[in-house]
């Protein structure tokens, strides 16, 4: 009676650690079966404690446990993190299944971030501090071969505040939203994207990808450069369609392929939404009787949600790097730039790049051109949508008049950027403060060349009615030459001093052809110094 | 319409091209310690893996020879010895190294008069620069000795936008000199 007690006793206990150890359901076992299972166990048990006594006893021949890590000394910020646990040597992770590996989902948080300090002679510009932007950065290995990696980016950002209120006025409640936010900030999604390597030479990457034309737009951290301003081409007077970092959602594939004697070749190849036109209306009654209506057209980066053109675009880079340190690399991309409302019109981007190093020498530069295909027939289209929406909105004055303003755009942009770079450190200065306790210190001398040309720029379209009335265009260029002293500590901060001089047409305003320069109508050359830091974690 | 035959076809080529040979490049893993001897040392046996037990004081005394201590101590550094006609022809030493975030593994190949042999990355986990994988990067490296800089801009070609991991490669070429002659395996 006891033993069957304590069998039932038993069976229950065991019952309840199998219950609790897993969610699995498990068939039910009788008292015997389980008193035998406990015997077993019990055996084992006792084999495995005669293993260990045994070892023991035998001399050891594993080695002694390792000491406290230490804490680095003079690295520089970046290999400075805590000792993390030690990894596993190579054999450990083979040994293991493929999503097992040592260092899945080892999410890193990093980032960069930069902010410049300008003297300008131009009046508006003055003397002023500007937080360029700050950067968040991370990436994980998700499974070997399944990496993801993604980028926020904070722009002139001080602060985004948000307001929901149900103010009380005689009696009614009324209901309000506000936003308020720093002049010209922008908190932008640069980069979320998970890669899936199928081989090394064909990687598939899906999600917000920075778009390959040219060498900036995919390398544009700002602590990875010299300077404290980045390129005409790529940034303040955009020949690339949309602003660097310019990146789409899509998918495609990336690649390096080991050419042996030959070097090294690359490529990376997207589908994306694409650039497309944003519009802004705003429209006026006059006393007069007439409707005027203002359109501020700029292209911008596709949207994130649905689509709002049927047709993508794509891109492709290709490279050869023949030795190290020298690359020289082509680009295309092409896409729809009009929403589905406006008539279908296509834009397309051809670029060069390359980069040179001969000793302490380094020649990297980037051409770009662009094409915006029926600027006029899209003209044209809005103020059809125009004048359609008004007459659907029930206004139907006498004269309609409707002022387009095409933020850049023009039949053609070309442009390129050329630096010249010279990188030493003298050795009398290692024994002081810019020297120690770093490891690599590096002084950088650099001249910038950039040059920019519109063709038919657009002025200004003005419609009445819904014709196009008038197109005025005009031929311009940007010049700028700039010359930049740069100290680097350690390879990820960057102290940079440069001086900087901007023009254009004679007699015209920079604040026309550029997105930075807020000039006054005659204001056609910027002198500026600038002192600029740089830094990445 | 794709025939069946084609598919076939087309599916086999792929996997040909993409099996096992292919995805082993790519994953964080490229070599064991038995094969990066192999490698390095092509023309000499390998014997057995021995591990070397970083107690503190090779710690210090791997300190006192790079004059700097490293961005990370290894628990333990496994050695091959390679030996060619009876004789010791080198060493391959697994060391590790923080690139950016995370430590890099290498198998440091060193000859018995303390000079560099070859390199081999056996373990790269940052996001970027996998680029110090490549030969023509990691044959900068040879004939180097404990008394180079092996540092990027000075004796090394740097890779742009890899710096760091290119840092961590001198700084691992450099430790693995030290752990031998700190252990009394090279003069």
């Amino acid at each position: 009676m006891a033993a069957r007690l304590r069998s039932v006793l038993l069976a229950v206990f065991f019952t309840m650690l199998v219950s609790f150890g897993h969610a699995a359901p498990v068939d039910a076992a009788s008292p015997e079966e389980l008193d035998a299972k406990l015997k077993a166990l019990q055996e084992q048990v006792d084999a495995l404690k005669k293993e260990i006594e045994r070892s023991r006893q035998a001399p050891a021949v594993v080695a002694p446990p390792a000491p406290a890590p230490a804490t680095p000394v003079g690295a520089p910020p970046a290999a400075q993190p805590s000792p993390p646990p030690t990894p596993a040597t190579a054999e450990q992770p083979a040994t293991q299944p493929a999503t097992k590996a040592p260092w899945v989902t080892d999410f890193k948080l990093g980032g960069y971030g930069s902010v410049r300090f300008e003297s300008s002679d131009v009046d508006k510009v003055g003397d002023t501090f500007t937080f360029r932007r700050f950067v968040l950065s991370g990436d994980a290995t998700i499974a070997n071969r399944i990496r993801g990696v993604v980028e926020l980016e904070f722009e002139h950002l001080t602060e985004l505040e948000a307001e929901k209120s149900a103010p009380s006025e005689g009696g009614l409640r009324g209901f309000s939203n506000s936003i308020e936010s720093s002049n010209g900030s922008e908190i932008s999604l640069e980069q979320a994207w998970v890669e899936f390597a199928l081989a090394e030479w064909l990687r598939f990457r899906a999600g917000m990808l920075l778009v390959p034309l040219g060498r900036f737009n995919i390398a544009h951290d700002d602590n990875r450069w010299d300077l404290p301003r980045r390129s005409l081409v790529d940034r303040g007077v955009p020949v690339l369609p949309s602003t660097a970092a310019w990146s789409e959602v899509g998918m495609g594939f990336a690649g390096d392929i080991d050419g042996g004697a030959w070097g090294k070749f690359g490529y990376q190849v997207y589908v994306m939404n694409g650039v497309t036109l944003d519009a802004n209306l705003e429209t006026i009654a006059r006393a007069s009787g007439e409707l005027e209506t203002e359109v501020e057209i700029h292209p911008q980066r596709g949207t994130a949600n649905i689509d709002v053109k049927k047709d993508k675009a794509g891109a492709l880079r290709v490279f050869w790097s023949p030795s190290l340190g020298n690359e020289i690399g082509t680009s295309v991309y092409y896409g729809r730039y009009t929403p589905d409302f406006l008539p279908s019109e296509t834009v397309w981007s051809l670029a060069a790049d390359g980069k040179l190093t001969l000793g302490p020498f380094e020649i990297e530069g980037q051409y770009v051109y662009t094409r915006w295909n029926g600027i006029k027939h899209v003209a044209q289209g809005f103020a059809n949508a125009v004048a359609e929406q008004e007459l659907a909105a029930g206004t139907s004055p006498l004269d309609v008049v409707v002022e387009f303003e095409l933020a850049g755009l023009a039949d053609s942009k070309q442009g390129y950027w050329l630096d010249l770079r010279y990188r030493f450190f003298p050795e009398f200065l290692r024994g002081t403060v810019f020297g120690r306790p770093f490891e690599n210190p590096q002084f950088v001398l650099t001249t910038r060349w950039e040059q920019v040309w519109m063709h038919n720029l657009v002025k200004e379209i003005v419609f009445t009615g819904s014709t196009v009335e008038d197109i005025m265009r005009e031929d311009r260029f940007v010049n700028r030459a700039t010359l930049g002293f740069t100290y680097r500590p350690v390879s990820l901060v960057a102290f940079q001093l440069a001086y900087e001089r901007t023009w254009t047409d004679h007699g015209k305003s920079l604040a026309s052809v550029t997105n930075f320069i807020p000039a006054r109508r005659s204001e056609d050359t910027q002198n500026s110094f600038l002192f600029g830091v740089a830094f990445g974690f | 319409m794709l025939s069946r035959r084609r598919f076939l076809s087309g599916a086999t080529g792929a996997w040909l091209v993409l099996g096992p040979a292919g995805l082993a490049a790519q994953e964080g893993t490229f070599l064991t310690v038995e094969e990066a001897a192999r490698q390095l040392f092509p023309d000499a046996a390998a014997g057995a893996p021995r591990t070397l037990a970083a107690t503190p004081a090779l710690q210090q005394r791997i300190r006192d020879l790079l004059g700097r201590p490293p961005s990370f101590w290894e628990e333990s550094y496994r050695v091959v010895t390679v030996t060619r006609a009876d004789a010791v022809a080198g060493y391959v030493v697994v060391v590790e190294e923080i690139g950016k975030h995370r430590p890099i593994t290498f198998a440091v190949g060193i000859r018995s008069d303390g000079k560099l042999q070859d390199m081999a990355v056996l373990a790269y986990r940052e996001a970027y620069g996998g680029e110090i994988k490549d030969k023509r990067f990691l044959g900068q490296y040879r004939e180097k000795g404990l008394g180079d800089v092996l540092l990027p801009y000075r004796d090394i070609r740097n890779i742009s936008g890899a710096t760091l991991s290119v840092q961590a490669t001198g700084r691992a070429a450099r430790k693995a000199i030290a752990v031998l002659r700190a252990a009394g395996d090279l003069p």
